[in-house]
Formats: structure tokens, sequence, C-alpha cells
């Protein structure tokens, strides 16, 4: 091929960006801006900014708030989990790692929804832990442990676990480890070693699996109707009622693109406070 | 070789003869009659029994959705078809378009054994056009071992001894409408101040509240969630299958339903045969059949004393209201009690 070719190779990829990812967004741009039409199906192209205005309703910034509170939280425990988990896989023996990953990659084969209903099973009130709680003694009566608050956290959290974990891992995985030997050679203690050489330098790692793990929980909604009994009502839930059953399309695209905007400032904000430019695995 | 082709040749003319022959048999007076309705409403046996009547074949035509019934028969200029059968909104839509034809009460001979709970409702006011085939109908299910007081009606549901232990249907408009039948309002209330009235109240429910699902919502039952569920009509069939034992509440406030109905398209091209059709329906044995068949509440008074009790909506309940589209603004209020419904219900 010829050296001022090259564009051809890429070209496909553009177009395909253009086609299947800008046009859409403008396109959800444009509808957030349309007045919905009284009854029935569609919208009008008229300029408005009535969508806008309805999100400020406290019903729905607290549909905001919850999402964000669930995305943190999901964020914060899969960290607490992730990171230890992702450290000790990067340091052990090759053939400790490779069982390690593929445990993790095993529940993949499986839909996610299915595994979901696997949760409804054991957390239900006659499921596996209520029996063996009261198996043991230890209650008298079942206890309502699906349909809350815990019960989605714990279903967010293990569908998105995997990805803190291997974002982790990789990180871990490609570190120089002499640079902590020549840290503790030069007399700093475990923790500042820590601190100072091995956290700094899985920060790419972390951050990705932050990401990884944030912006999906932003708009994993089903979880939350499955496993929270549709009590606990999410920006994503709200956005897929308004197209199906409240046929509002230019309200579910406002309110897509609010969701779009602040995520993309939440990003912005971690790279900001990290100041991490490559993420590993993301960008 | 030869000889086959001779054997041939006898077939082809004897098949073309028989073709000729059924025709004209068949303009003679045995004439079919095409029902346009879902797959699965009725019994092969109903249908053979017709036959075997009349004479006539019945050509059963699907279709998937009440919309696609409309386009055809829009196409069709209210044709092509004898009898038709689908839901009330999509009904009120054909008479509309002038698309149906009125029904032969001279012919429709068993027209009184209808349950009058499903007559003169929005879709056909006159009942000039329509009768009842079917019902569907959200209920009130309990478990008697696990719930200490009587449930009568919606209001019950709303009783503090329920904490937590109520599954409901996911129908907005249904939650919002048996709530302000509880308020002694109509479930189609356009007046935003009412919904919005309802909708504080609503949020006075939302601590008995379990869970909210659309699919099973029965099984709640079943897995030790809740102690009391409002269901669809199939969801109660499907709980009752599963433990007789269970209460079924006909709620005294009134039924919130939809009504599925038969009519004969404008232009049908067998009417008279059609308006037998549905005479025929309207036999208690028949409309038997069909309800155990498809699992619809019995709307033929008439069936009440043979048909399956659970398909039987007491005699005590004499009101009932189909759920309607409403305008923009009131359709706004109970999205956002909706929402604010099940915010409330997760908080507590």
């Amino acid at each position: 091929m010829r050296k001022d070719r090259w564009w051809l190779c890429v070209a496909p990829l553009y177009v395909f960006t253009l086609l299947f990812v800008l046009g859409p967004a403008l396109y959800m741009v444009a509808v957030s801006f349309a007045t919905n039409r009284d009854s029935g199906y569609g919208f009008q192209w008229s300029f408005t900014l009535e969508n806008f205005r309805r999100m400020l309703d406290p019903v729905y910034l607290q549909c905001f708030y919850q999402s964000f509170q669930l995305a943190f939280t999901t964020t914060a425990v899969a960290v607490l989990i992730g990171y230890p988990f992702g450290y000790f896989m990067g340091r052990l023996s090759p053939r400790g790692r490779k069982i390690l990953l593929f445990l993790i990659m095993v529940p993949f084969w499986t839909s996610s929804l299915i595994r979901l209903y696997g949760w409804l099973i054991i957390l239900q009130a006659r499921g596996i832990v209520n029996q063996a709680l009261m198996g043991l003694g230890l209650v008298k009566e079942p206890l309502k442990i699906l349909y809350s608050y815990p019960a989605v956290l714990t279903g967010m959290v293990y569908a998105l676990l995997p990805f803190m974990m291997l974002a982790v891992y990789s990180s871990v995985e490609k570190m120089d480890w002499s640079l902590v030997e020549a840290a503790r050679d030069l007399g700093a203690s475990p923790a500042k070693a820590f601190f100072t050489i091995t956290f700094r330098l899985t920060l790419p790692g972390l951050l990705s699996g932050i990401i990884l793990t944030f912006v999906p929980s932003m708009g994993l909604f089903f979880i939350a109707d499955i496993l929270g009994g549709n009590k606990i009502v999410l920006v994503g839930s709200l956005i897929q009622d308004q197209l199906t059953r409240g046929s509002n399309w230019p309200f579910a695209a406002a309110l897509a693109l609010v969701l779009t905007v602040m995520t993309s400032l939440m990003i912005a904000l971690y790279r900001r406070i990290t100041h991490v430019r490559d993420l590993e695995g993301v960008f | 070789m030869k000889q086959k082709r001779y054997v041939t040749g006898i077939v082809l003319v004897l098949a073309v003869l028989s073709v000729i022959v059924t025709a004209c048999t068949g303009k003679a007076g045995k004439e079919e009659l095409v029902l346009f309705t879902w797959q699965g409403m009725f019994p092969q046996e109903v249908l053979d029994g017709f036959t075997e009547r009349t004479g006539s074949k019945v050509v059963y035509s699907n279709f998937d959705t009440d919309e696609t019934m409309l386009e055809r028969l829009s196409q069709a200029k209210g044709g092509s078809y004898d009898v038709v059968v689908a839901d009330d909104y999509i009904i009120e839509q054909v008479i509309a378009s002038g698309l149906a034809s009125e029904i032969d009460k001279s012919v429709v001979t068993n027209f009184g054994n209808i349950n009058p709970l499903y007559q003169g409702h929005f879709y056909d006011p006159q009942d000039q056009y329509t009768i009842p085939h079917g019902a569907g109908i959200p209920l009130i299910v309990y478990d008697p071992a696990q719930v200490d007081f009587e449930i009568r009606g919606y209001e019950d549901l709303w009783n503090p001894a329920l904490k937590d232990s109520v599954a409901l249907i996911g129908n907005y408009r249904v939650i919002n409408g048996i709530t302000l039948l509880t308020m002694g309002k109509s479930m189609n209330e356009t007046d935003p101040g009412v919904i919005a009235e309802a909708g504080k109240k609503l949020l006075e429910l939302a601590p008995n509240v379990r869970m909210i699902q659309d699919d099973n919502t029965q099984n709640a039952l079943f897995n030790g969630e809740a102690s009391v569920a409002f269901l669809y009509t199939s969801q109660v069939t499907r709980a009752l299958e599963e433990n007789p034992d269970l209460k079924v509440v006909y709620p005294q406030e009134g039924l919130g339903f939809g009504i599925l109905g038969a009519f004969v398209p404008s232009q049908a091209p067998h009417k008279d045969l059609a308006n037998q059709f549905l005479n025929y329906l309207l036999e208690p044995e028949v409309s038997r059949q069909c309800f155990e068949y498809n699992g619809y509440y019995n709307t033929n008074k008439a069936a009440d004393a043979i048909v399956t009790p659970a398909l039987v909506v007491p005699e005590s309940v004499t009101s009932g209201e189909i759920i309607q589209n409403v305008p923009g603004e009131a359709n706004e209020v109970y999205d956002k009690n909706w929402i604010e419904f099940k915010a409330a219900c997760g908080e507590g």
C-alpha cells in the first residue's frame, strides 16, 4: 500500500463512529429540546426547555441522587474488594494467576440476567441464606433480605467486581518490583513503600477500574428492578420508562443527555484529582 | 412408461373434476365463516360444533396485535372477515371508523345472556355493535394463613398490619386507578388536582409494598416474600393452580377490567352466518368451553352456573371500569405519582 493511502484503513472506523455513535448522540440532543405530543406516540420539532425544567422536580432530582449514590457506593465497595484482590493476584505465580483469571471468567459464560435470578433464589425468604440462618437457629423468622438496598448493592458489586479486579491486576502485573526493593533498601517502611511506589504505579489500573465500575453502574437499572423489586428508581429505569410506558421521548432524551454530561464530568474530575492521563484498557 | 402417463392423466382429470364439483356445491349454500382473532382464543370443539350445526366451516385467521387487526380490516374496507374478536380500546376505533356493523338482534337471540357488568362501556355505549367475549380483571389474592383479617377491597391494602408484605403488578394506571376507586373517584379521572391527591394517598401505601413486578408476580406468594398480591387474571389463575387455599378478593370498590369484544365487520361477506356465530358463542355450554380454554373471566351470565367457579365474578360485584387513554396533562400527573410511589417504597 502506498504511504498516502493510510487513511483508507481508518476511514471505515471513522464512518462507523460518525454514523452510529455521533449521529444518534446528536439526534438525542436534538430530541431533548423537542416538544412531546399531547396524546399518543411521537413528538413535534418545536423548541422547548420544558423537558429540562421538568427534571428539576424533586421526584426526578431524587432519582439522580439515588443513581449517583448507588454508583458511588458500588464503586467504593468494588475498590475495597477488588484492589487487594488484583494486587495479590498480580503477585501470584504465573500458574496461580492463570487459574484465578479463569475463575473470574467462568461466570461470564452465563447470561448476566440468569446469574441475577440466581441471586433471587439465594436471597429470597425461603432461599438458601435464610434456610441456613434458620437451620443454625440464628433467626426465627426469615429475614427480608431481597427487595432492599443491600440486595441491590450486592447484585451491582457482584456484576461489576471482575472489571475492577482485572484492571488492577493488569497494572500490578506490569509493575517493576525492583523499585519497591530499592525503596525498602533505602529504609522505607513497607507501608511507605506501598503508598509512594506501588500505589502510585497502579493508580492508572485502579482508575480504569473505577471508571469501568462507575459508568456502567449509572446505567445498570435492571439489577435494581429485579433485586430491588422495582422500588429503587434509578435514572436508567426512568429513561426506559419514559421511552416505553410514558411514551415521552423528548423527556427521555433530556434525562439521557444530563446523565451523559454528568458521567463525563465525573470522569474528567477523577483524572484531574489523580493526574492520570493514560488509563489502562479504557482509552 | 406409457401406462404410467395414462394413469397420471386420469388422476389429473379426476382432480379437476373434483374441484369443479366442490366449487359448485360450495356455491349451493355451504358458506365459510372467516373468524379473525388472536391465536388460541377458541378450542377446536367449539369451531367444529358450529360446523356441525350449520354445515359451514370456520376458517380461523390470526393477528398478533390489535393494531394489526385494525390495519388489515381498514385495508379490506370492513370486508374479508365475518367475525372479529379484539380488545375494547381498538373496537372503539373500529366503530368510529365505520368498520363494524350493527348486531342483528333478531338472530342473536341469546343477547340477554350477557352479564350486564360488561355492557354499556365506552367503546360501545349502546351495545349496538359488540358482544363481550371474556374479560381480564386484576384482583387481590392473599394467603389466609398469613393474614389475620379479612381483605374485602383495595382499601384493605393500606392496613398497617400488612407492612412490607404486599406484591403489586407494575401497571401505573391500574395502581393509580385503584387508589382513585378507594377515594370514590373514577379510574379515568382527568382532573390533575384529584390525581395529585390520589398520589398522596398512594404514598401511604408504600410501607406495605414488598415488591412491584409485572411478570410472574404470583411467585411472591409462594417463595415467602409476600402474603398479599394484586395480580393480573392469568396470574390469579396460576396462583390458584399452585395453591387452591389462597383467597381471591373481588374488591368492593369495583373492578378495573379489560373486555374482549366480538363484532361483525361492516362489509362482512356472510353477515347472517356471522350473527349466527355470535349467537352460538352466547350459548352457555359454548361459553363454558371457550373460557375454560382461554382462561378469561366469563362474560356470559347464563354460563355462570356451569363454568369453573374461579372464572365467575360474584353477584355482589356490580360495578367495573375500563382504563382508557387520558389527556397528556393528566397522564403526566399519573406518571409522577407512580415514580414518587416507587421511590417511597424503596425508602421504607
